[in-house]
């Protein structure tokens, strides 16, 4: 099935960049590098630059901190995603939003793409991505409130439990409206998991691919990097990368990162082993 | 009609790239092809074969045994024309591609059959199907060569015989 993000359609066997742009001032990665407007716009031109083919701008850090209400969060980001969609029209505009009040406001500035990082949250989130006819990701949080962290939760299944959760979205949003080839899953690594359901979720993205719903995967210099390599913040690019070739290997479609470079030639890499992509430039040996 | 190309395996569909590295040598590989008309001989050795039949295929042509139109002769010069060539470099294949180049653009039959295939095989040159070349050409007929190079260490020719003779006075 093709992939449509929005305004802009991609084939079955296309791998997607999806890099991070912060308008915050306390992300955990960049720690408010790209907090002022002009600095996150500069991000945006850097990471298209590298190949991205998807920005997922956001407004709030995932965890806890100071209260951002829908106005705040709004100014954060509505005229960044202006700018940005009339700078780049090629570029799919991704939000990292769980409002559906902020993500209505994104998508009439030019947004192709919710990212929930909250399972659904809000449960009008579906109905707006369905009257702008954005593209949604379906996160598996575990049901927990947003911007809260994963303390003492435990799974029967872990992987189970993420494939019901989002594909029920994935149903829900469908239900709404959304198209259905505008509808992705992500299983949500730490999101509502401690390290070692990442690491299964990991071991096992295979099977949430098995649902025929795309996948993307959010493993960028995250804690079950950090605490399986004892790293800091940092030093997880290669435990990053690991992951990533992990999920390539299985078949995740979109992957959220910092390093676009990296990630896009980790994902290239594994995708020619998978026999879903032919090398670049070959020929020695067959000259 | 008759054409020469040389059996280079990036040409096949089982070795394609997201950017081909021959395409230059593709153009004039099909380019020469097409001219044979519908029902082509393939003649080669091995690999250089099936590279044949699939250019063949590829320009809409079958490929026959009898009864043809135009035959597709599949060799090459040296692979050892530099350092950084397959079969790294060998002083004596430059000479020994010249040589072939005179008697390919002659055309001479005679030298043609004559091929010292024991070189040959020494500076990993695929001569095999050039002895059959020489028994489909006369002398004087017009040459047309549209591509030689060796990109990769490996000699190419891309080279087309038509029936006319060339007039004496040309």
């Amino acid at each position: 099935m093709t992939l449509r993000l929005g305004r802009h359609e991609f084939t079955d066997d296309a791998t997607l960049m999806m890099a991070i742009v912060n308008r915050t001032p306390d992300s955990f990665y960049d720690k408010g590098a790209t907090w002022a407007e002009d600095a996150a716009f500069e991000r945006v031109r850097t990471v298209v630059e590298q190949g991205a083919e998807i920005v997922d701008i956001g407004g709030i850090k995932a965890a806890p901190g100071a209260e951002i209400g829908p106005a705040e969060e709004k100014e954060r980001v509505v005229d960044l995603v202006a700018r940005v969609r009339s700078t780049y029209p090629g570029l799919v505009i991704s939000v990292d939003t769980w409002r559906a009040e902020v993500a209505d406001a994104v998508c009439a500035a030019g947004a192709d793409v919710l990212n929930d990082a909250w399972g659904g949250a809000d449960p009008e989130l579906v109905d707006v991505a369905a009257q702008h006819d954005a593209a949604i990701v379906c996160t598996h949080t575990g049901g927990v409130t947003p911007r809260t962290r994963p303390y003492r939760i435990e799974y029967d299944d872990v992987v189970a439990a993420a494939i019901a959760d989002t594909v029920g979205y994935a149903e829900r949003a469908l239900a709404a409206g959304v198209a259905k080839e505008s509808i992705v899953i992500d299983p949500a690594h730490d999101f509502g998991k401690n390290t070692f359901h990442s690491l299964e979720l990991t071991r096992r993205v295979g099977e949430m691919v098995d649902t025929g719903w795309p996948v993307l995967v959010s493993l960028s210099n995250k804690d079950f990097v950090g605490e399986t390599l004892d790293l800091p913040v940092g030093e997880r690019l290669t435990g990053t990368l690991a992951a990533t070739a992990v999920c390539a290997l299985a078949g995740a479609r979109i992957y959220r990162v910092h390093e676009v470079v990296e990630t896009r030639q980790t994902v290239d890499m594994v995708w020619s082993i998978a026999g879903r992509r032919p090398p670049r430039r070959a020929i020695r040996g067959i000259q | 009609m008759i054409a020469l190309v040389p059996g280079v395996l990036a040409l096949l569909p089982e070795y394609a790239s997201i950017e081909d590295p021959v395409p230059d040598l593709r153009a004039a590989c099909l380019d020469a092809v097409a001219a044979l008309g519908p029902r082509v001989r393939v003649l080669g050795t091995g690999s250089g074969e099936r590279v044949g039949r699939h250019l063949v295929e590829t320009a809409g042509a079958e490929v026959v045994d009898a009864g043809e139109s135009g035959v597709l002769v599949v060799a090459n010069g040296s692979a050892k024309r530099t350092e950084k060539a397959p079969g790294h470099l060998d002083e004596r294949a430059e000479a020994f591609d010249e040589t072939l180049r005179e008697l390919l653009v002659g055309p001479d039959p005679a030298g043609l059959a004559a091929i010292d295939a024991e070189l040959g095989a020494e500076l990993w040159a695929d001569v095999g199907g050039l002895v059959a070349l020489g028994d489909l050409l006369a002398p004087g007929q017009a040459v047309d060569v549209t591509y030689d190079a060796a990109p990769f260490g490996v000699q190419y020719w891309v080279i087309r015989w038509s029936p006319d003779a060339v007039p004496s006075d040309a």
